[in-house]
């Protein structure tokens, strides 16, 4: 592969392992058992990946043609700002879902299951890791105030609630949110990277095929445990509910739609060469995508419940059923996953604070529309803080004393930013060591081929 | 490439490529076995989803091929390439998808330095044995072996 692996410098390489500490004691366990979950597979390293192979042209924007810039200061300042923000965005993500993971991920039914969870986690501290890379190794200072070390600060300070997306703002309710996470979210992740394949700036594009290459995996994480749930929810033996497992994919389908940003926005994107796709176009294929998804599901679930049908005949079965609401040899539209319409329980976009249900219904009253959120989201998640900072905000929308716009600003609500390290009174993460001996330094900084 | 009705794509496998490899098998062999391809597509997406392509005409999968590269096994120390799985549906055979998916495998084990392909084959599997030489493979002189614990006889002295 041609891949150069490259580690941080010593004090921000223990910045992430201390990090590490706190938020993924998990991650210690992986190594133990990864020979039994993943035999004669290469071991996981903690280190930046960068693509070796790349044209060093860039293929879209206004610098079409030109040549890939290897530094900031040659992006310009728009430009240059514009990555910065998408680099802080990136690494944020990546953090914040190993903090969501972690508090749930014990409780999977099955080893394998929460195995596959581990490994993702920690292939996502990679990229967390990866991004770091990217904002220590060249010079940031002529669009930033911040020095990389305090922007690193920053990152591992941010915990469940403060970080940049609302998707890593949601506590999961159960370890169903762990693999409907991975279907729904990380393929969000995948359309990113895809993406960014291109970018003009080409420390970030050469970042891209290796994370894209571990994405893989997290898609089949949250996928193959969904197939097999279905599976047993067909067969009548289920403990994770075909029910459940729709609710999860309303809680979180809105907030992934959300991740590619405003539908009518992208543009500086595609024009600083950043992206080859805007907002909208994306989001389309994704929501596309997810859909097929569904009717995968839907068909495992239809053959396990009527094993006679071909699977071109479960697939139309189900089908029909969604379209005409009907009732088949037993099967109806409530035990099949239906894609929610694209505008349900938006809070930004074209769509926010709209109060269309989930199958493209409107709701006149928020109290009507809160009773239909009651009926489609999870139970324990109707309990939680984002419900209630939503419901609040969506009051102050339908009475006028917000609009849309600014009640989209306030989400998320920066309440938990504080990142006091617990095993210390230091707020800080990055710990200054006296310069030791180069012998002493071990692999720090060193970069390899494989 | 248009191939006799519609267009022919090949791509790396996804996840979501399951229920078509599932349904491709099941016509191959008249065996639902879902489980056994989860695991499987499970594992070459770890491996690398690179070496695992698949086709697609007009949107719908219709071939998969999937291959690893290894070294060290058995004794052969060099890079190689080795080809697992691979399936057509029958209603798309003889429009050569197979050579266009081994072609992929091909470009991708060059990248990854492979210096030889392998593949174990059904002996009396002579239609996928005359594609696999059509396309390159020769005799190999390592001979696959094998010895059931129990004492029965084994697959191929049954048949």
């Amino acid at each position: 592969m041609n891949v150069e692996q490259t580690t941080l410098p010593r004090k921000y390489h223990d910045a992430v392992l201390h990090w590490q500490r706190h938020h993924f004691p998990d991650y210690d366990l992986l190594p133990q058992y990864w020979e039994k979950y993943f035999p004669n597979e290469p071991d996981f390293c903690l280190c930046a990946k960068m693509e070796l192979k790349m044209t060093d042209t860039i293929e879209v924007g206004d610098r079409k043609g030109e040549r890939r810039m290897t530094e900031p200061s040659e992006m310009g300042e728009d430009a240059a700002g514009h990555l910065l923000a998408i680099i802080r965005a990136q690494a944020s993500t990546e953090f914040g879902s190993i903090q969501q993971h972690e508090a749930t991920l014990a409780r999977a039914q099955e080893d394998e299951d929460r195995f596959w969870v581990l490994r993702v986690m920690a292939e996502e501290l990679r990229h967390g890791y990866q991004m770091f890379h990217l904002l220590v190794s060249r010079d940031w200072s002529s669009v930033s105030s911040q020095k990389a070390e305090e922007m690193i600060e920053e990152i591992l300070s941010m915990e469940t609630g403060s970080h940049v997306l609302d998707a890593f703002n949601l506590d999961y309710d159960s370890f169903v949110d762990n693999v409907v996470f991975a279907a729904v979210i990380d393929r969000v992740g995948k359309y990113q990277l895809s993406m960014q394949r291109v970018c003009s700036y080409k420390p970030f594009a050469q970042s891209m095929p290796p994370m894209l290459r571990e994405e893989a995996f997290h898609l089949a994480a949250g996928v193959i445990p969904l197939r097999r749930w279905a599976q047993r929810a067909g067969q009548g033996n289920e403990l994770v509910t075909m029910a459940a497992i729709q609710k999860s994919f309303r809680k979180w389908m809105p907030r992934g739609l959300e991740m590619f940003g405003h539908e009518k926005g992208g543009d500086s994107n595609v024009r600083f060469g950043f992206k080859n796709m805007k907002n909208a176009e994306a989001q389309s294929l994704y929501y596309d995508e997810c859909r097929k998804m569904i009717a995968d599901l839907n068909q495992r679930y239809v053959r396990a419940r009527l094993p006679k049908l071909s699977p071109e005949e479960a697939e139309t079965l189900a089908a029909r059923l969604l379209a005409d609401g009907g009732r088949t040899e037993g099967i109806s539209r409530q035990d099949l996953l239906e894609l929610p319409d694209r505008r349900f329980f938006r809070r930004k976009g074209e769509s926010a604070w709209t109060m269309i249900g989930i199958r493209g219904e409107s709701f006149s009253t928020v109290d009507s529309y809160l009773e239909h959120l009651k009926d489609n989201l999870p139970e324990p998640y109707l309990a939680s803080r984002d419900m209630s900072r939503y419901v609040e905000t969506l009051r102050q929308v339908a009475a006028g004393t917000v609009t849309p716009e600014q009640a989209s600003k306030k989400m998320p609500s920066l309440k938990r930013v504080g990142g006091v390290c617990p095993c210390s009174k230091s707020v800080r993460w990055i710990v200054e060591e006296p310069e030791r001996p180069p012998a002493e330094r071990g692999s720090a900084g060193a970069a390899s081929r494989s | 490439m248009n191939i006799a009705t519609g267009q022919l794509r090949i791509r790396p496998l996804t996840e979501l490529d399951i229920s078509r490899v599932v349904a491709i098998d099941e016509r191959l062999t008249g065996i639902y076995r879902p489980e056994v391809w989860e695991r499987r597509v499970g594992y070459y997406i770890r491996r690398d989803a690179d070496a695992c392509p698949v086709a697609e005409v007009d949107g719908k999968l219709v071939g998969f091929m999937f291959s690893d590269v290894r070294g060290g096994e058995f004794g052969l120390e060099e890079t190689s390439g080795w080809i697992e799985r691979f399936g057509v549906d029958p209603d798309y055979q003889g429009r050569s998808i197979g050579r266009r998916l081994f072609e992929a495998v091909v470009r991708h084990m060059k990248e990854r330095d492979a210096t030889v392909l392998r593949t174990i084959v059904d002996q009396k599997d002579e239609d996928l044995g005359a594609f696999l030489r059509a396309v390159g493979f020769r005799s190999s002189p390592l001979t696959a072996l094998e010895m059931p614990m129990d004492g029965a006889a084994t697959p191929a002295e049954r048949s």
